[in-house]
This record gives C-alpha cells, sequence and structure tokens, in this order.
C-alpha cells in the first residue's frame, strides 16, 4: 500500500526499485527542511488537492464547524505531543521552542491573545455551536486513530522524528508554499477581507495563516541540524511520511463531520 | 463480472499477490484490504440496487474516495466510495450504509 500511494502501483524488479526508494528519500541541497516540504505539497497541495483544502478555498458553515468539532481533539493532543518532546529532549532551543508553541496553541498569551484553540471555540459559537456541546462531541473514528498514530509517535519514537511528525503538518497553513509549488493555499486569502465568513472565524484562520509562517519553518530548521547530529535523517522522513498519512485521513474526518453539519 | 486485464481490481496496482473469491469469481488483489473493501463494495452495491450480479465496476479515484459506475445489461447505477482504516464501506453517496460487512481474514488467501 505504501508503495502503491507514494512511489509506483506498477510492479518493479528490485533495481528499479531501490533506485526509485533512493529518489524519493533523497535530501537534497536545501536540506531535510526542503524535503518534507516537497513531500507535504505533493501530497496535499498537488496534482490532486486534499479535499478539505478545497472545499476551505470559500468553506460552507458545515466545512466550518467540522473543522471545530474534529480539531478541537486535534489541539488537545498537540499538546501532549509538544509535551513529550519536551520532555524527552534537553536541547533548550527546542524546549523554548515548544514552550512557545503550546502557549500560542493552547494556553494562550492573557486576554489580549487567545490561544488557537480558543479563537477555534469562538468560530464554532459563532456559526451557532454551543461551545460545551463542541467539548462535548467525541472525535470521529478516523481522528481517533490519527491520534494514535501521533501519540504513539511522540512516546514512542525519536523525539526529533516526533517534532518533524507534528510540526511538519503546520505546513498546511504555510503561505509560502505557493512557492514550493503549491496549487492554492489554504483558503482563499480574500474571505479574510469579505463578509464571506464569521468575524471569529477570520480571526482563527487569520492567526493560523499569520502565525504558522515563522513556526513550522523554525521547527523544521531545529529537527534538521538534531537530525543530522544524531544521524537519524532517514528514520525522521519515514516517520513524517507516516505522519502525513494519518493528517490525510484527519482531514477528511474534517468533512465528514462537516458532512453531519449539512445534512442536519 | 469483468475485471481489469492486469493488477488489483480495486486499485489497479501490480504489487503484491493476494487472491479471493468475489460473487463465484477468483481475482486478484494486491492486498487483503483492497480484497476487503471491494467485496464490501460489491455487497453494499447489490443491496442498493436489488440486482443479482453485477456484469462491470469502473473505478476512478484514490484512497480518498473513489467514483464508480456500475453495470448490469443497460442498467447504470453511479456512486461515490470512501472506505474506513478497517475497509468497511464508510460512505456511499453520502448515505448510511446498511449492507453486511466483510471483515479482513487473511486466512481466506489461496
Ligand atoms: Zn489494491
Amino acid at each position: 500500500m505504501w508503495l502503491n500511494r507514494n512511489i509506483t502501483k506498477t510492479k518493479t524488479d528490485a533495481k528499479s526499485l531501490s533506485m526509485l526508494l533512493a529518489e524519493f528519500f533523497k535530501v537534497g541541497e536545501g536540506g531535510l527542511q526542503d524535503w518534507v516540504k516537497r513531500r507535504f505539497v505533493e501530497k496535499f497541495y498537488g496534482s490532486r488537492p486534499h479535499p478539505f483544502v478545497l472545499a476551505l478555498q470559500h468553506p460552507s458553515r458545515g466545512t466550518l464547524l467540522g473543522y471545530v468539532v474534529e480539531h478541537q481533539h486535534f489541539l488537545r493532543q498537540w499538546v501532549r505531543s509538544c509535551s513529550f518532546i519536551m520532555a524527552r529532549t534537553d536541547a533548550t532551543d527546542v524546549i523554548l521552542y515548544e514552550l512557545d508553541n503550546i502557549n500560542t496553541e493552547f494556553g494562550g498569551l492573557g486576554p489580549e491573545q487567545p490561544s488557537h484553540y480558543e479563537l477555534l471555540l469562538r468560530m464554532g459559537e459563532s456559526l451557532g455551536l454551543d461551545r460545551t456541546k463542541i467539548l462535548a462531541t467525541p472525535a470521529l473514528t478516523d481522528t481517533v486513530e490519527a491520534i494514535q498514530v501521533w501519540d504513539n509517535i511522540c512516546q514512542q519514537d525519536h523525539w526529533v522524528e516526533a517534532m518533524v511528525a507534528m510540526h511538519g503538518l503546520e505546513l498546511i497553513a504555510n503561505r509560502n508554499l505557493r512557492k514550493e509549488g503549491a496549487r492554492m493555499h489554504y483558503f482563499d486569502p480574500t474571505i479574510l477581507e469579505t463578509g464571506e465568513v464569521t468575524d471569529a472565524t477570520r480571526a482563527f484562520l487569520r492567526e493560523g495563516y499569520d502565525a504558522d509562517v515563522g513556526h513550522s519553518e523554525e521547527a523544521l530548521d531545529l529537527a534538521a541540524k538534531y537530525a543530522d547530529r544524531f544521524s537519524i535523517v532517514e528514520d525522521v522522513q519515514a516517520t513524517f511520511m507516516r505522519s502525513i498519512d494519518a493528517f490525510d485521513r484527519y482531514l477528511m474526518a474534517r468533512l465528514e463531520r462537516g458532512r453531519q453539519f449539512e445534512s442536519a | 463480472m469483468r475485471v481489469p486485464e492486469k493488477g488489483c481490481v480495486l486499485c489497479e496496482a501490480t504489487w503484491g499477490d493476494y487472491w479471493d473469491e468475489v460473487e463465484g469469481q477468483r481475482m486478484f488483489f494486491c492486498c487483503d484490504i483492497c480484497a476487503v473493501e471491494f467485496k464490501n463494495m460489491i455487497r453494499e452495491v447489490i443491496a442498493r440496487t436489488g440486482w443479482e450480479s453485477i456484469d462491470e465496476i469502473k473505478i476512478d479515484g484514490d484512497y480518498r474516495g473513489r467514483d464508480c459506475i456500475a453495470l448490469k445489461g443497460d442498467k447504470r447505477y453511479g456512486f461515490f466510495v470512501r472506505f474506513d482504516s478497517k475497509g468497511q464501506v464508510q460512505d456511499l453517496n453520502d448515505r448510511p450504509i446498511t449492507g453486511a460487512r466483510v471483515e479482513p481474514q487473511k486466512s481466506k488467501a489461496v
């Protein structure tokens, strides 16, 4: 299945296959960072962009509510993941990075700067879904399974693998991906200017749009440095592929949840 | 049922070597999950159309979902299908599913 999805569907002999694999995992001059971006763009923004990204260009209420309900679970796992990384490293730059990330995503920095988690819940409320109802809704199976993948990576694999597995996902909202060949943004940026979505939705999307750019790239720089130091670049690459497969399914769960709101 | 000359009946990959019987016919799949998915899809289509058998299913798409057309004589049934991680039908034309389920079972390989 992995070969089908990532290398080729056509059975090849051992020699050609090893060449294809070497090509796939080859880290060029741009380092591990570029490799990660390339694979990410290919999967989510390539010739077949992810259906959730397509739906988010001009999102319906259902799509946004699907985002809210499933993503609350993702963000709660996010904090666990970052905490595992912190607990398992003694690199000060990594600890500082993760602390900052946990605050932005989950803790918030006082009333002036609510966390991404808080902004997500407000987006849900602005679309008519009560906060208590959001919090009481369990995740769909695909979300649960994806979270399990990330939890396992963060508990069992090297913390550098965990870093790329988690922070690589922040590329989804990275505006610079257009330069890396992405066919579109995470959403059509004009919706930040028009009255197409609620104010709280704009606030949530804008936060990601502005914040995650530096975020994911800084994490990838750190991870690339330590992956080299520990000589585990290939392990990191394999783990990243597992992580984006889980992410793909998780994004489908957002859509599935969105459909439930549309048919309700 | 007419199946592709080459490759897995569901995904057309030529990797793997998993044979399974569907509606009395021996078919090639790249893996046990594709076999389970295909069997569940067939069951679902038969349950919905009421057809006794299917002549052919044209499939277009990938693991995120597939647009299909089932053919029986001059009748056609178009549908979109998605599977969960265990190969069960998760979504077929946005409607809840009714059909019985085929579970993954490696021992069935022949
Ligand atoms: Zn297959």
